[in-house]
C-alpha cells in the first residue's frame, strides 16, 4: 500500500497529475486553512499561499494548523498554512506570499485553479478579473451568519466555480454595485463577520471536491458551472436556482478581448534562460496529462 | 523560462469543428488565433481569444500540399494583428493522431510567414500551433529575427481542465 492508494479511484495518471498541479490560495483564515490541509493531504504538489495578516487570538477558534504559540508569536497565515503543507508533502513547490495579492500576480499567474476565500466584494470581483484576463478557473467560496431577531440565526454560504466564458459572480448577483457601494460606504472593511469553524469546513471541502473534479479522470462530465448554496442550518448544500438558469449563459463582464495584458510588449519582455531551438524536423516528446489518457509519448 | 499556450475549451471546439468542415479542393483548412499575452518572472502566457477561420476563396489549388493559403488570407491576417494589437497564432489540424507534431513542410512555411507579423505587429509574439483531435502542440516568435522556441505546455481551460506537457 502506498499513501495514495485508498485514492487511486481518482485515476491512473491522478496522482502525477496532482503532484504536477499548482493551486493559488488567496485567503488563508477559516475557509483557507481548510482548503490548503486538504489539498496537502490529496498530495497536490505546487502552492501560492496568499494573506498579509499574522493569527491572532480571535482566529484560533477556526484557523486550521493554528496554535495558541503562532498567537504568542504572531506567526503569519502564509507561515502556517506552508507548515501544514510541509508536514504532508515531501517537496512542495511552495510560494508565500505574506501580503496583498496584488503583489503577488506573477506567482498566481503560474496557478492551474485559484481559490477565493475573501471577505470582501471588491476583492473578490477583483480576483475573479485578475482569473478571467489569466484564463484561470476561479473558485469562490464565503459564509455569512444573518441575525434573524429573537436570538435565531442563519449560517449560509456559497461556493461557486467561475470558469472563462462562463457565468461570473457578477452573473450570479453575488457582487453587485450596491453591495460594492456598502463596503465601499464602510471603507473597504467587509467587516468582522461572524466564523465558525464546521460551515468553513463544508465549504472548503465541497471546493476542493470541484478542485479534484476539474484536474482528475474520476468525474467523466465535471460541470462547467457551479453554484451552490450551504445552509448552516439545515445541514444542506444544494444547488442555487442560478445554477440550472445559467448554466447556458455567456458571461458579458468579462469579454474574450479582454484576456491578457494590453500593455505586454514583447520587446520588452526578458526572458529566463531557455535556448531557442532550430529544427529541421520536429520530433520532440510530449509528456501528456490529458484526463482519462495515461501520459503519452510522440510516435 | 516556460511559455504556456492557455485556450478555452469552448474556443478549441470551435476552431475543430471549423478545421474538420470540407474545402471544396483543398485537403485540409488552416485558420488563426488571436491571443493576448502576459508575462512575469520571465515566462510568458498566451491567452487565446478569438478564431479568423481563413475564407474559402482565399485558398489556392497546389496538390503538392494539404492547404495553400494566398495572399489575401495572409493580408487580412496581418490586418488583424494591426488593428487589434494581437498575437497571430496560424493554426491547422492533423485530425486523428494522438500527438500532433508540425510537419517539414509545416515548419518551412512557418519559417516564411511568421516572421512578417512582426513587421506590423511587433510587440507581440507570434506564431503556429497544431491540432489533433485530442491535443494540441506549438511553436512560438518572440522576435522576427529569432529562432522558434516550443511551447512548454498547452492548457485546454474547460471542465475538466487538460495539460500538454512538452518541457
Amino acid at each position: 500500500m502506498t499513501r495514495f492508494d485508498r485514492q487511486s479511484f481518482l485515476g491512473v495518471d491522478s496522482e502525477s497529475i496532482l503532484t504536477a498541479s499548482t493551486i493559488g490560495i488567496v485567503g488563508l483564515g477559516g475557509g483557507g486553512s481548510h482548503v490548503v490541509q486538504q489539498l496537502a493531504h490529496l498530495g497536490v504538489g505546487g502552492f501560492v499561499l496568499v494573506d498579509p495578516d499574522h493569527i491572532t487570538d480571535t482566529n484560533t477558534n477556526r484557523l486550521i494548523g493554528g496554535t495558541l504559540a503562532d498567537v504568542e508569536t504572531e506567526t503569519k497565515k502564509v507561515v502556517i498554512a506552508e507548515r501544514q503543507i510541509r508536514g504532508l508533502i515531501e517537496s512542495p513547490r511552495v510560494f508565500p506570499v505574506p501580503d496583498s495579492w496584488h503583489l503577488a500576480t506573477g506567482a498566481l499567474k503560474q496557478c492551474d485553479i485559484l481559490i477565493g476565500c475573501l471577505d470582501s466584494f471588491v476583492e473578490r470581483e477583483q480576483l475573479e478579473r485578475f482569473a478571467r484576463r489569466h484564463l484561470t478557473p476561479y473558485i469562490d467560496i464565503g459564509m455569512d451568519v444573518h441575525n434573524l431577531g429573537a436570538k435565531q440565526f442563519l449560517i449560509s454560504g456559497q461556493i461557486i466555480l467561475s470558469l472563462p466564458g462562463k457565468p461570473c459572480l457578477r452573473c450570479v448577483e453575488l457582487v453587485t454595485d450596491d453591495r460594492l457601494s456598502e463596503e465601499a460606504n464602510r471603507y473597504g472593511d467587509a467587516g468582522s463577520r461572524p466564523q465558525v469553524v464546521w460551515p468553513n469546513g463544508v465549504l472548503a471541502s465541497t471546493a476542493v471536491g470541484l478542485v479534484v473534479q476539474l484536474l482528475t479522470p474520476w468525474f467523466e462530465k465535471p460541470a462547467e458551472f457551479v453554484y451552490l448554496d450551504y445552509d448552516g442550518n439545515r445541514s444542506t448544500v444544494t444547488p442555487n436556482i442560478r445554477m440550472e438558469l445559467f448554466k447556458k449563459k455567456t458571461c458579458n463582464h468579462h469579454p474574450p478581448n479582454e484576456v491578457g495584458d494590453p500593455l505586454f510588449d514583447v520587446r520588452k519582455f526578458k526572458p529566463t534562460t531557455k535556448t531557442a531551438i532550430k529544427t529541421e524536423g520536429d520530433n520532440r516528446d510530449g509528456k501528456i496529462h490529458d484526463k482519462g489518457r495515461a501520459a503519452q509519448r510522440n510516435s | 523560462m516556460s511559455i504556456q499556450f492557455k485556450i478555452t475549451y469552448h474556443l478549441l471546439k470551435t476552431i475543430r469543428e471549423d478545421l474538420e468542415r470540407r474545402h471544396p479542393f483543398a485537403f485540409e483548412r488552416v485558420g488563426f488565433i488571436t491571443a493576448g499575452v502576459s508575462a512575469a518572472d520571465g515566462n510568458l502566457w498566451v491567452l487565446a481569444r478569438d478564431y479568423r477561420p481563413v475564407n474559402d476563396g482565399d485558398y489556392l489549388r497546389d496538390k503538392s500540399v494539404g492547404a495553400m493559403i494566398g495572399p489575401e488570407a495572409i493580408r487580412k491576417a496581418l490586418q488583424c494583428a494591426m488593428s487589434e494589437r494581437v498575437s497571430m497564432f496560424h493554426v491547422h489540424s492533423h485530425g486523428p493522431c494522438r500527438t500532433p507534431r508540425f510537419s517539414g513542410i509545416d515548419l518551412r512555411e512557418q519559417a516564411k510567414f511568421v516572421p512578417n507579423f512582426f513587421q506590423i505587429a511587433p510587440q507581440c509574439p507570434h506564431g503556429a500551433l497544431v491540432l489533433s483531435d485530442t491535443s494540441a502542440y506549438g511553436h512560438i516568435w518572440l522576435a522576427g529575427d529569432k529562432s522558434l522556441t516550443v511551447i512548454d505546455r498547452c492548457v485546454e481551460v474547460g471542465a475538466p481542465i487538460k495539460i500538454w506537457r512538452y518541457s
